[in-house]
């Protein structure tokens, strides 16, 4: 039972670093990144061909990914979203247009991705990092769920307190709350949609490394998988809250893992999004949502 | 106000002339393209279309496909194998993953007389969807891969690639030769080809041989992680574990197999070839599995097939550049055997060469109906290479 529970902390975490990412920019610019899968899977593959080349220990992999995926988020922001949502004349088209372009730019770096790879998986093997194999009080774990796991719930209670306690964080839920306000406050939308996005793109290169080292490899396909989760995660924890984001990671992660261990891999989808599609019928705001639509 | 008659009959008389202009520019144009393809005989030029994945999830086995077929045709053509100066030409187009596309393109190739014969999609579903398509249209088309039902469903429809299940009891027949009784599955439900061999055929084979399955874990093709399968596989210590899953989701169960701290036997399938487990690492070590061609067969026919590839491609041939290679080949013997590249002519030849059955470079090719059967063979992954395990079968 406790090695079920490790489990399911260790894919929690996973899940928990991809979705904080997308929640972020979601719940504070309004931006629905559609692109935020093609940007993990991205990240991870520029440090693939990078450790193709020269052997980097975990760190620099790490590293490399986080940076791709900071600067493939901002070169979306300002190619992509911040002319669509200046050009638009309302919030709602300029919501949908975000996402059908998320889901355009989302397609270029999974076509390089597919046409470089030919679909194969890949990982980091290059990589000057092996992970290690240790028991904790019976408990079996890799050095590789140590890492994700503290880094997932390090990160996942940072970005909660950052939001809720800094500067800048109550800028950018001020943006979240009412943008027009928060600008005649002094908000400076721009440069924070810029930075929100550029940390929302370093987390998804987090993940993806993360996840990389966890699996082995990922193929091309497996930021879109993930996407859907990360989708889940934010509605089942409530649109606007980190912690609701955090809780969703692991209640999913968590059903997945039950279901697993009780022999019925052919129900983890059906039971886990089942689960939270009960929860939004009973609590339609998510488990830590508000009921008026204000975000974070 | 109306025109004059004698205009009228003027302006009918040159819309006539140039409808009929148009017509014999047209199959001018047909002729000079390599004739229209309902016409007997062999022309100088037989055109073919490959509509296939190039890009998107399983571009691999479109590509691989589309590389086999291009070497058989560059024979065929060299050898002067359907006559002096025939020459098989074949133009690709991206399905792109795709089955809209997919549908799409066929749509036009079968409208197009000047086509002869088609080498279909590889995804199942999307074949599948085509495959009534080819029906209507009456052109013989030739897929490879494609293991769902439905596709090969008519006199048109043919593939060249034999379903996993026909040649697996090589691994049930390895298992029971080397005393690893007892048994632990590992796969994906939601995949068809490894649905049914996870639930139908692997089951029968291994009570005919004397094997006990322990376990049975269905995963989704969706999942990603195997922590909590693997854990409780490693916990039932099996003498080995049959693996059925797709390429990416091989690499992370088998590492986190061996992380769980099972070092037994692992067999897997052929999708685990063509090098997909270089990145398992150590991990990947050691694996068997059936498959129905490795550049490590040891025949005349494969290894002319393989020195040919490396020499073109600059790498070794995989699974679904054979089963390219062979389907192009089969092609070119149905045009010989019927004496006709008509579309008509090859669908006769077709269906004469699988009544005969032909050696390849997957061995020696034997047919049911319009489907090919191969002998196929059991290799080990060393970490860099297939070597091969049974000197039976195609070896």
């Amino acid at each position: 039972m406790a090695q079920h529970i490790l489990n399911a902390v260790a894919l929690g975490s996973v899940y928990l670093v991809f979705a904080l990412g997308m929640a972020l920019a979601w719940s504070t610019i309004g931006i629905l990144n559609f692109a935020h899968g093609a940007t993990f899977m991205f990240s991870a593959f520029t440090a693939h061909v990078i450790t193709q080349q020269v052997a980097l220990p975990m760190p620099a992999v790490v590293l490399i990914a986080v940076a791709a995926g900071a600067l493939i988020a901002t070169l979306t922001q300002v190619l992509a979203f911040g002319p669509i949502m200046r050009r638009a004349t309302e919030h709602r088209a300029a919501e949908l247009r975000i996402l059908i372009g998320g889901i355009g730019v989302a397609a270029i770096p999974l076509a390089i991705a597919e046409r470089v790879t030919a679909s194969a998986p890949f990982g980091f093997r290059g990589s000057t990092y092996q992970a290690q194999v240790f028991e904790v009080f019976g408990l079996r774990m890799t050095t590789t769920v140590l890492v994700i796991v503290v880094a997932g719930i390090g990160i996942g209670v940072g970005v909660w307190r950052w939001l809720a306690t800094s500067r800048q964080g109550l800028a950018l839920r001020a943006i979240g709350v009412d943008s027009e306000t928060a600008s005649l406050m002094g908000v400076d939308r721009a440069t924070l949609a810029l930075g929100t996005m550029a940390t929302s793109g370093a987390l998804a290169g987090l993940a993806g490394a993360l996840l990389t080292f966890q699996l082995g490899a990922i193929a091309p396909a497996s930021g879109d998988q993930l996407l859907i989760k990360a989708f889940a995660i934010v509605v089942l924890g409530g649109l606007g809250s980190m912690g609701g984001v955090i809780v969703g990671a692991f209640v999913l992660a968590g059903a997945e893992t039950f279901v697993l261990a009780m022999n019925q891999g052919t129900w983890v989808d059906a039971v886990s999004f089942g689960l939270i599609f009960l929860v939004l019928l009973l609590r339609p705001q998510g488990l830590f949502g508000r009921k008026e639509v204000r975000r974070t | 106000m109306r025109a004059p008659h004698r205009w009228r009959r003027l302006r009918r008389a040159t819309a006539c002339a140039l409808a009929v202009v148009a017509a014999v520019a047209m199959s001018g144009c047909d002729a000079a393209q390599g004739g229209i393809a309902t016409q007997e005989g062999i022309p100088e030029e037989i055109k073919l279309l490959g509509v296939r994945d190039q890009t998107g999830p399983v571009a691999y086995a479109g590509i691989g496909g589309a590389r086999g077929g291009e070497l058989a045709i560059s024979e065929i053509n060299r050898s002067g194998f359907l006559g002096d100066g025939v020459k098989l030409t074949i133009e690709e187009i991206d399905t792109a993953g795709s089955i809209e596309t997919a549908s799409a393109e066929m749509a036009q190739a079968t409208a197009d007389r000047t086509v002869h014969a088609i080498m279909g999609p590889t995804q199942g579903q999307q074949a599948a969807t085509v495959a009534p398509m080819v029906e209507r249209a009456q052109v013989p088309t030739i897929f490879t891969q494609a293991g769902s039902d439905g596709v090969v469903v008519n006199d048109y429809t043919y593939r060249a690639t034999a379903p996993m299940a026909s040649y697996y009891d090589l691994a049930t027949e390895y298992l029971a030769d080397k005393r690893l009784g007892d048994v632990s599955v590992l796969y994906n439900a939601t995949f068809p080809t490894f649905a049914e061999i996870g639930k139908g055929s692997l089951p029968k084979q291994a009570e005919q041989h004397g094997l006990d399955i322990i376990s049975s874990t269905p995963v989704q093709s969706t999942t990603q992680d195997f922590t909590t399968p693997v854990r409780s596989i490693a916990g039932e210590d099996p003498d080995a574990v049959v693996m059925l899953l797709t390429e990416p989701q091989s690499v992370t169960a088998l590492t986190q197999l061996r992380q769980a701290g099972y070092d037994g036997q692992v067999m897997a399938t052929s999708v685990q070839g063509g090098g997909n487990l270089t990145e398992a690492g150590k991990h990947g070590e050691g694996v068997i599995y059936p498959t129905d061609f490795s550049p490590a067969l040891t025949s005349e026919k494969a290894r002319d097939f393989v020195a040919a590839f490396q020499e073109r491609f600059g790498q070794k041939p995989d699974v679904y550049a054979a089963e390219g290679y062979d389907g192009m080949w089969w092609l070119a013997r149905a045009i010989k055997a019927s004496g006709s590249a008509s579309r008509e002519g090859i669908k006769r030849g077709l269906q004469q060469v699988a009544k005969e059955g032909f050696d390849g470079a997957m061995g020696e090719l034997t047919f049911e109906g319009n489907d090919m059967r191969v002998p196929g063979v059991l290799v080990r992954w060393n970490g860099t290479s297939e070597e091969l395990v049974s000197r039976g079968g195609a070896s």
